[in-house]
């Protein structure tokens, strides 16, 4: 008789090799059927691919290139592309602004002519004279006329669209708007001010015969809330996947778009949908830019993000801030220059103490200059010693940055005590006066430099920024005041200038840096790629997309 | 037991509405800007407008009337951020997060089962002590980096897989490609759910094993030996059922867990669930999106509780 072990051994044995095989032949199996479900779909998104780069890279040259170009861009649910439902943040304004056109355009150098073929300003600044161009017409064919443009101006009033600049010193800026005739359209300012015409021409255009019977705009749903009179047509939208697609308005009355349809995709790495051809178009960062670099296939623009670090103090929490020698050292003691090195690998642009950067025309190249310079910090703070608290927000690159500054300052007998939040946290921080120190990245630094006045201009803020608080300057508020009505240019150039130096001089906010960005594409693919005088991201403009006779 | 679940519910309803509330931070508020975007940023007057359209400047109180008054029509308000209503924005996130949920969570239950089965046929063997390691190893890698190295191999790399989304770009549904469409949502969700299985599957695999280990241990499996039953028939029909209360349980209770894993999944593979919409609400303070999907999350965690509940109750009667 076989002893226990033998036989449950035996038994065993038995099981175990029946139940190994069947195991094995099922992972078989399952590989086979994986494998041949794989090839099969890897060949389909081969020749997917395949057919889209054919039409690319056939062409060589701007007038050879046939229209049938598909761009595809990195996608992500920005709202519905209408005034009223775009996202706040991010390109959902870029968008929107594809499909509906505005009275005037921005290029290179500044506004150029759009569905206004001309303008006229009164010589006391408060009517401006709109002549309108011919052939303008809606998605839907209507023809766009001086009524539609009378109808935006008052519906925006009752209803403020998403990205509003029609408003100031509490106010609407349009006092009366009408139309003498079908093609030209009269309006009166309330206050005249420099920044009046950029502001109303650059707004959109809605058609009248669709939104003068919706009473709340946000919540419209019906199928013309995105008939625009714009160069693409929205062809689908899915929110959930992120997925836009725009074609090519055949009937548009004006520069004609340079591709056939522009595709937005979900992408989870931006640098290897890049690398697969998925999408062509990426700000990349410095540490893949080496791969690229030099070599035909591939052109890097490197532009100011118009984006800026700074430092604000709160002059009313700690009144040290309220002396010009504590923030002048300040200023010389934090090494900029190194901020770039370390945090942006050296894709970065020092800040002006000025307020308005290099890249913007209106910047003052005499300003005063804070090298990086610790005996001359030294010597204005003397043998003082202090401590203050910094709140940051918790991305990586800021919470580098305090570190750093935190370096710096010990140099000098400043202690920072780091304190990290969410980002929320820190604007409202920021908004409700409750720092003593904050480190914060703006933007719209491309605009109009009237941004100057919002910022240390002793006024009520209208959002751009938050105003430095217990700061006030006699005569910053006054030449901020002035320019803002100065009509012509060359003197308010002069007046800005004059504004800059003051600033910079009395430096009461510490301009650390600005991110440069790195724009990668392939030019044999596309290369329509523009920089607007007051924007640098490529895909939100709209001249990107269209053929160029302003040139 | 349903006075339980009334009360935990009204509990989680009340809290939902104060959370968001309670946080610092200003959903009109758009001071700093990000890398790569552009804000628009509102004036006092926009900023008061939006405020009462959304009823943000009332009472805390009138808000909380409002709101259960709101609910109980089935209405969960209009998402500050996105614009639209907060049911349709879940209504169509929330099948793809359930789907990679209960797909992942089932087939790692299957496969921990069977692998937990397997180590105690080989009870103190080698393959044993291996299988072992290589579950406890497995169960202790982050999904999210799990995730990446799957994203960065199958899908960059070997190109066996799509790198991102729940299905290719402006595919839409309709019955004459039914078939092709399934496949499609098959081959996307390939990589998320063997992401999840992955960091599942130790779990069940080790509860599987204890559990099975502490049944055999019974005297009614000495008797079933005694009668001469092979091993395959013990294991399979005697110890796994009465094995099986635990696993199941914990299949049910780790959903709650699981969403939180699913979140971090769907970030890697821009999978369009509710994870990334939960971490935009956050990011954003959109206080009616937020009540919304923590509602949604945590009426799934209660419902799937209550069937745990019931679930066990039928296996095994004895369980009070």
């Amino acid at each position: 008789m076989t002893t226990r072990e033998e036989f449950r051994g035996g038994t065993h044995m038995h099981v175990k090799k029946w139940f190994v095989a069947g195991v094995l032949m099922c992972a078989l199996v399952l590989a086979g059927c994986q494998q041949s479900n794989v090839s099969d779909a890897a060949a389909g998104q081969a020749q997917e691919t395949q057919t889209e780069q054919e039409t690319p890279t056939d062409q060589k040259t701007q007038e050879e290139q046939p229209k049938n170009t598909v761009l595809r861009l990195a996608g992500g649910d920005t709202g519905l592309p209408n005034p009223f439902r775009h996202h706040p943040r991010g390109p959902g304004m870029a968008k929107m602004q594809l499909l509906y056109d505005s009275l005037l355009e921005k290029n290179e150098e500044g506004l150029i002519p759009w569905l206004a073929a001309d303008w006229k300003m009164s010589e006391d600044g408060k009517v401006i004279t709109f002549s309108l161009v011919e052939g303008a017409v809606w998605h839907d064919g209507e023809p766009l006329t001086a009524e539609d443009v009378v109808f935006t101006y008052e519906y925006y009033q009752k209803h403020p669209p998403v990205s509003n600049s029609l408003m100031a010193d509490g106010g609407y800026i349009i006092e009366s708007v009408k139309a003498p005739d079908s093609k030209t359209v009269q309006m009166t300012v309330r206050q005249p001010s420099a920044t009046h015409l950029a502001n109303i021409g650059f707004m959109r255009i809605l058609p009248k015969h669709i939104w003068e019977t919706v009473e709340d705009p946000a919540a419209y749903e019906g199928e013309d809330a995105v008939v625009g009179s714009g160069p693409f047509v929205m062809d689908s939208y899915n929110p959930q996947q992120g997925t836009y697609r725009f074609l090519a308005f055949q009937d548009y009355w004006g520069a004609n778009p340079r591709v056939a349809a522009i595709e937005w995709v979900p992408v989870s790495d931006a640098v290897l949908a890049f690398e697969n051809n998925e999408i062509s178009l990426i700000n990349a960062s410095t540490d893949v830019l080496a791969r690229y670099e030099n070599q035909p296939d591939f052109t890097i623009d490197s532009k100011h993000s118009f984006h800026n670090y700074r430092l604000m103090m709160n002059m009313e929490r700690r009144s040290e801030f309220q002396a010009i020698e504590l923030r002048q050292a300040l200023a010389y003691a934090i090494d900029r220059e190194g901020l770039i090195e370390k945090v942006e690998r050296g894709s970065g642009a020092i800040g002006s103490m000025g307020y308005i950067p290099e890249a913007n025309k209106w910047y003052n190249p005499n300003v005063k200059q804070y090298d990086y310079d610790i005996e001359k910090a030294k010597a204005l703070i003397g043998e003082a010693s202090h401590t203050f608290s910094l709140i940051i927000g918790n991305d990586p690159k800021e919470v580098r940055i305090a570190e750093l500054m935190k370096i710096d300052l010990d140099q000098v007998g400043i202690t920072l005590n780091i304190e990290s939040v969410d980002s929320k946290s820190r604007d409202e921080a920021v908004q409700k006066e409750n720092y003593e120190l904050a480190l914060i990245n703006t933007g719209g630094l491309g605009g109009d430099p009237d941004y100057l006045r919002v910022t240390y201009a002793d006024e009520q803020a209208t959002g751009l920024a938050s105003t430095i608080p217990g700061y006030a300057n006699e005569a910053i508020n006054r030449l901020a005041t002035v320019q803002r009505t100065e009509m012509d240019e060359a003197k308010r150039k002069e007046l800005i200038d004059q504004l800059q130096e003051m600033i910079a001089e009395e430096v009461p906010m510490i301009l650390l840096y600005g991110a440069v960005d790195n724009h990668l594409y392939r030019p044999a693919e596309y290369d329509g790629w523009m920089y607007r005088y007051d924007h640098n991201k490529t895909d939100h403009n709209k001249l990107s997309y269209l053929e160029r006779n302003d040139q | 037991m349903i006075r339980r679940y009334v009360i935990t519910f009204v509990f989680i309803v009340t809290v939902n509405f104060l959370i968001p509330r309670l946080m610092p931070g200003d959903p009109f508020l758009y001071l700093s800007v990000e890398d790569g975007q552009v804000n628009t940023s509102f004036s006092e007057e926009q900023t008061a407008y939006y405020r009462s359209y959304y009823g943000l400047d009332q009472s805390l109180l009138n808000q909380y009337i409002r709101y259960i008054n709101n609910l109980m029509q089935g209405d969960l308000g209009t998402s500050i951020y996105h614009n639209v209503s907060v049911v349709s924005l879940l209504a169509a996130r929330f099948p793809w997060t359930l789907a990679l949920v209960l797909v992942s969570m089932t087939l790692s239950c299957l496969l921990g089962v069977l692998l937990g089965s397997l180590s105690v046929w080989f009870r103190n063997r080698r393959s044993d002590e291996i299988l072992y390691t290589t579950m406890i190893i497995l169960s202790e890698i982050p999904p999210y980096l799990a995730g990446a190295f799957l994203l960065y191999f199958m899908a960059a790399k070997w190109q066996w897989f799509p790198l991102s989304g729940g299905i290719s770009p402006f595919n839409e549904f309709s019955l004459s490609n039914a078939g092709a469409y399934l496949k499609e949502l098959l081959w996307y969700g390939a990589l998320p759910v063997t992401t999840l299985v992955l960091t599942r599957l130790g779990g069940f695999y080790l509860i599987t094993r204890n559990s099975l280990v502490m049944v055999f241990d019974k005297e009614y499996m000495k008797t079933a030996k005694g009668k001469g039953l092979t091993t395959a028939r013990r294991l399979f029909r005697h110890a796994l059922r009465n094995a099986l209360p635990p696993i199941l349980t914990r299949y049910f209770m780790s959903l709650g867990m699981v969403f939180g894993s699913a979140v971090l999944v769907e970030n890697v593979f821009r999978y369009p669930g509710i994870g990334r919409l939960m971490q935009e609400a956050v990011m954003t303070r959109d206080y009616v999106l937020l009540q919304g999907v923590f509602l949604l999350m945590a009426v799934s965690v209660l419902l799937m509780n209550l069937l745990a509940d019931l679930l066990s109750k039928k296996l095994d009667p004895r369980v009070s």
